[in-house]
């Protein structure tokens, strides 16, 4: 029976080639990208896959703002041992502290044959009893806890050494001070983890490792915790807080809280080492997009096969007559539907990895996603083509095998008894709404990417590059020769040594008074750079003077923003306040115009620029555009030949600002990649549907044709119902898609305004194709010769 | 076999009924081969409808082999079609799809029977209706006389007691419609297989034993066909 009915199936198939085609197109996209969006979700959840994980916690600090909370990955360096003998239910506690710097690797003869700039991080030994490293060599317990130690990676060990085996043992050179003797190697930390360990040093190494500050907390010094077994999370929490209680006073709004390992990579309030954060919501956002376009599949598969099912109800009367039951007969459509959904599967596979590249290309992951590599995604393969046939072949199924023999074998079914147009219209809307809606989300995205592309920003941040300043202090010496030397390069038009760009989220926030008078409603950015940053940058000053050349703070330049804050309306008042901050105190030299400071997400803030040479990390560069490349090679070779013992590193700051925009470029793209497949699905799944409709309405049109209607008339005809249908799919569509974007919109600062114009391009694009679609079918119908219609049958 | 006491089918509308069938009441003992005649909307179709159990009748009672089946559950409806009884159309009604041999050993899958005897049962009957050669042809590439040989066939292979036929030759030509006729007398004569046909044509009625006349949806006359 199965093989037979399998025959009949592809026979079927065959027969319908033009529909079968429409179906198994629009579930090989859609399911391909189904699978797609599960691949790249199923990676991002993946993450921090480590032994123990549901009891790894991570330690980290609150700040009360009143309006808001402040977060902070970073705990006080004294916490750590305090929270060690505070709490007797944690099984380990660790400190570990990231730090940058040069690494330098020695030959034999003692010749540096290798340096490279890297993370390195000084971690307790308790640390490797929480995060389980996989040891290659021995794990080194004791050399854990000697200073001067350090335990490679193996990727580090190779890059280091040539082998990993020959690593163990040797010294290699940090920040030109510390030698650091490798006491073990271990297997490489995976790409899906928000831990990069690759040169782990003994945390007695750390010079700061006695500090005893409560009230200072970098974000670099994080605290681990190893819960012992049955210990609740929320009595922990409890404890934090009564524990914060006790430490911090009322006024300072300190409390520390725990976070789940589980929570790391998700929550972009804390943040974390790899600085790779997917935000929960854009997971379920991206699945909620999956779902909506296997739903428009689905719905093309139902509409179609109802459509067809009258061409089938002789077969169904027949079989019922020879003694088939209803069951069988659901269970033979069903069968039908695993078929195709089979079929569609195998081309969606093909479509996967193809597209395979290109995701991996936009989210700019080093991993290779591969259809293969792990069993939960054949799983899931599996469990789709299930939930497609159910979902696309449970209705049809259960319409024709409810067909009444006695009418099916005389061909007295109608349209009504296919479960009526009514629902396959209620289905088109659905489609088209979704449809329309990111249609316009798409709209709405691109304006705001080209917004935020064209916005002027308040500076020039063409042709700039920013080139790393080392901060020691025989680098500092150094700094005054080169800037004249980098002056004379060809193509170079200026230069400022400064502590970042203009927008800049490597600024520090601090408290000021004013005058004497401590303000306390808001805090203000303080930025480091010379005085050629203004002309660097093109800032326009409204008041007063750009800043006097020095190497401390002889003179503040605020903007705009913070004299509105102030209350100050007429900037040139504010000129000659003394300003205090940091313990620097000084007059108000200029104020400028205001520029954004951060990404276009955020408001300006108030900004305060001063002189302060040891706070210098970059060199602005600006540049003849057209010589931009000659420049930088021979910016780098001075450089090089200036500070031979540390890295170049050079970044132009037009890419900085479009790196803050990533994830909007790589929304965009879904949006924009997305919405044309769900566009292609509906409107196959539209063609197809007016297929049937005009041919099952050709005597129809016939014999309205013989009374006298005209072709266009009839083209009129066939086509009014579907208009209709996607106009009100666009009515149902506007509001949900003005909610939807809305929201998405309140995430920007600076942001379009949303006006009727995607809603209006939206409809227009929807009615317009269907238009043509509809009518490309329903004018062959109208042109035929109504004799061949209206023979008898 | 059948027993029939006073069906009444009709359709109300607005109030009004519009009758197919009156009073019909009759009893068709195994064996016979029973010609329904009559002009177009006499009920003759409804009356082969009540009689195959795809139509029921607004009153009365229909006995099928003993047993009162004028309202039957779908699940014994379907061990009766399975077990006893064989549809023949006009229109033949073979499914497109599928080849002259799997349409005949179709209603074999339902009725279980096992894969050998299936493949000999079907053998059998391409062999008696002399279609060996077209066992794989597919319905429209045969001629409509062959087509309803198929049809036939395939009502047959189940081994049915009884065969209801709704104009069996009505879309045939003379000579295709005789060799049909020849089939069924041989069938009914042979194996005792009861057989009741829907005909407008006096000479297929005379194949039978015996007629019922209909107008208006009255049995007007029942005769014994003399051999």
């Amino acid at each position: 029976m199965f093989r037979l009915n399998f025959k009949i199936a592809l026979r079927n198939l065959w027969k319908n080639k033009g529909y079968a085609f429409i179906n198994i197109a629009g579930l090989s996209v859609a399911m391909a990208s189904c699978i797609l969006i599960f691949i790249f979700i199923r990676y991002q959840l993946s993450y921090d896959d480590f032994e123990n994980k549901d009891r790894i916690y991570r330690v980290v600090s609150n700040w009360d703002t009143g309006s808001s909370t402040e977060g902070s990955q970073g705990v006080p360096v004294p916490l750590v041992s305090a929270v060690r003998a505070k709490f007797p239910q944690l099984e380990k506690v660790a400190a570990i502290k990231r730090v940058g710097g040069i690494i330098k690797v020695a030959d034999l003869s003692g010749k540096t044959n290798f340096k490279e700039e890297t993370e390195v991080f000084y971690a307790e030994p308790e640390l490797f009893a929480i995060f389980k490293l996989k040891w290659l060599t021995e794990m080194p317990s004791a050399a854990l806890q000697e200073p001067n130690t350090v335990a490679l990676s193996r990727k580090k060990a190779v890059l280091y050494f040539g082998t990993w085996t020959s690593a163990v043992g040797k010294i290699i050179r940090f920040k030109d001070k510390m030698g650091l003797k490798v006491s073990g190697v271990f297997d490489d930390i995976p790409d899906n983890s928000s831990y990069p360990f690759n040169l782990m040093v003994s945390y007695a190494t750390n010079p700061n490792k006695n500090d005893g500050n409560w009230s200072y907390v970098s974000s670099a010094s994080e605290c681990y915790i190893l819960l012992k077994k049955g210990v609740r999370p929320a009595d922990l929490e409890a404890g934090m807080k009564k524990f914060s209680a006790q430490v911090y006073k009322k006024e300072e709004h300190t409390y520390h809280s725990i976070q789940a390992l589980s929570d790391v990579h998700y929550n972009d309030h804390y943040g974390n080492f790899a600085h790779d954060i997917m935000e929960k919501k854009d997971i379920y956002g991206l699945s909620v997009i999956g779902v909506f376009l296997l739903l428009t599949a689905c719905i093309n598969f139902i509409n179609l096969a109802t459509a067809q099912a009258i061409g089938r109800s002789k077969e169904v009367g027949i079989r019922k007559v020879m003694g088939s039951d209803r069951k069988q007969l659901v269970v033979q459509f069903l069968g039908e539907t695993l078929a195709i959904s089979i079929i569609a599967m195998l081309f969606a596979c093909a479509l996967t990895e193809v597209a395979l590249p290109y995701m991996q290309h936009l989210f700019d992951e080093k991993i290779s996603f591969s259809l293969f590599s792990h069993p939960v995604i054949f799983v899931f393969l599996i469990t789709l083509v299930l939930l497609v046939s159910f979902l696309a072949g449970f209705y049809p199924a259960l319409i024709m095998s409810g067909f009444s023999p006695a009418l099916a074998i005389k061909n007295k079914l109608t349209a009504s008894n296919t479960g009526g147009l009514g629902l396959r219209k209620i289905l088109v809307v659905v489609q088209f709404t979704v449809t329309v809606v990111l249609v316009i989300s798409t709209l709405v995205v691109m304006n705001q990417m080209s917004y935020m592309r064209q916005k002027p920003l308040g500076y020039h941040p063409d042709a700039v590059s920013l080139v790393t300043l080392p901060g020691d202090s025989l680098s500092q010496l150094k700094a005054a020769n080169l800037k004249e030397r980098l002056l004379l390069i060809p193509g170079v038009k200026n230069i400022s040594f400064c502590k970042d760009g203009p927008s800049s989220y490597n600024v520090y926030e601090t408290e000021f008074s004013l005058n004497g008078l401590k303000n306390k409603d808001f805090q203000v950015r303080i930025m480091y750079a010379d005085e050629r940053y203004f002309d660097v940058f093109g800032l326009k000053m409204v008041a007063g003077k750009p800043l006097a050349k020095s190497d401390t703070v002889n003179g503040y330049v605020v903007n705009e923003t913070f004299l509105t804050k102030l209350n100050i309306t007429d900037p040139e008042t504010a000129l000659g306040k003394l300003l205090d901050m940091n313990g620097s105190k000084a007059p108000i030299v200029g104020v400028t115009k205001d520029f954004n400071d951060l990404s276009l997400r955020e408001k300006i803030s108030p900004i305060a620029i001063a002189s302060g040479k040891d706070d210098y990390y970059s060199i602005a560069i600006k540049m003849e555009s057209r010589q931009m490349m000659p420049a930088m090679k021979a910016v780098e070779a001075l450089w090089n030949t200036a500070f031979p013992d540390h890295v170049y590193d050079s970044k132009f700051i037009n890419n900085e600002i479009s790196g803050y925009y990533s994830t909007e470029k790589v929304m965009g793209v879904l949006f924009r990649t997305f919405s044309m497949v769900i566009i292609f699905i509906a409107f196959t799944g539209l063609f197809g549907l007016i297929s049937f409709v005009a041919a099952q309405r050709t005597r129809e049109v016939a014999i309205r044709k013989v009374l006298g209607a005209s072709t266009l008339e009839l083209v009129q005809l066939l086509n009014g119902s579907f208009l209709l249908m996607v106009f009100i799919a666009n009515l149902i569509a506007w509001p949900l898609a003005y909610v939807f974007v809305g929201k998405w919109l309140d995430g920007y600062a600076y942001r379009i305004t949303l006006g009727i114009w995607p809603f209006a391009i939206a409809m227009l694009i929807s009615m317009g194709i269907t238009l043509i679609t509809v009518s490309l079918r329903s004018y062959k119908a109208a042109q035929t010769n109504p004799v061949d219609a209206l023979k008898y049958e | 076999m059948i027993k029939l006491e006073n069906i009444e089918k009709y359709y109300a509308n607005k109030g009004l009924k519009s009758y197919i069938l009156r009073h019909v009441s009759t009893t068709i003992q195994q064996g016979e081969f029973v010609s329904i005649m009559g002009p177009s909307g006499a009920g003759k179709s409804t009356l082969l409808n009540i009689l195959g159990m795809l139509e029921e009748p607004t009153y009365g009672t229909y006995e099928f082999m003993g047993e009162d089946v004028t309202s039957l559950n779908e699940r014994k409806r379907i061990e009766l079609y399975r077990n006893h009884i064989g549809f023949v159309f006009q229109a033949y009604h073979l499914i497109d799809e599928m080849t002259v041999a799997e349409n005949i050993e179709a209603p074999l899958l339902y009725k279980k029977i096992a894969a050998a005897e299936r493949k000999s049962r079907v053998a059998d009957m391409l062999d008696r209706f002399n279609i060996v050669g077209k066992k794989d042809l597919f319905p429209n590439q045969l001629s409509g006389g062959q087509q309803q040989l198929v049809g036939i066939a395939r009502a047959l292979a189940a081994q049915p007691s009884i065969i209801l036929a709704d104009e069996p030759t009505g879309n045939l030509q003379s000579a295709q419609a005789l060799q049909i006729m020849e089939l069924f007398k041989k069938l009914n004569e042979e194996e005792g297989i009861t057989i009741i046909q829907v005909t407008h044509s006096e000479i297929n009625a005379g194949y039978g034993s015996r007629i019922l006349h209909l107008l208006d949806g009255v049995i007007k006359e029942d005769l014994q066909v003399a051999l």
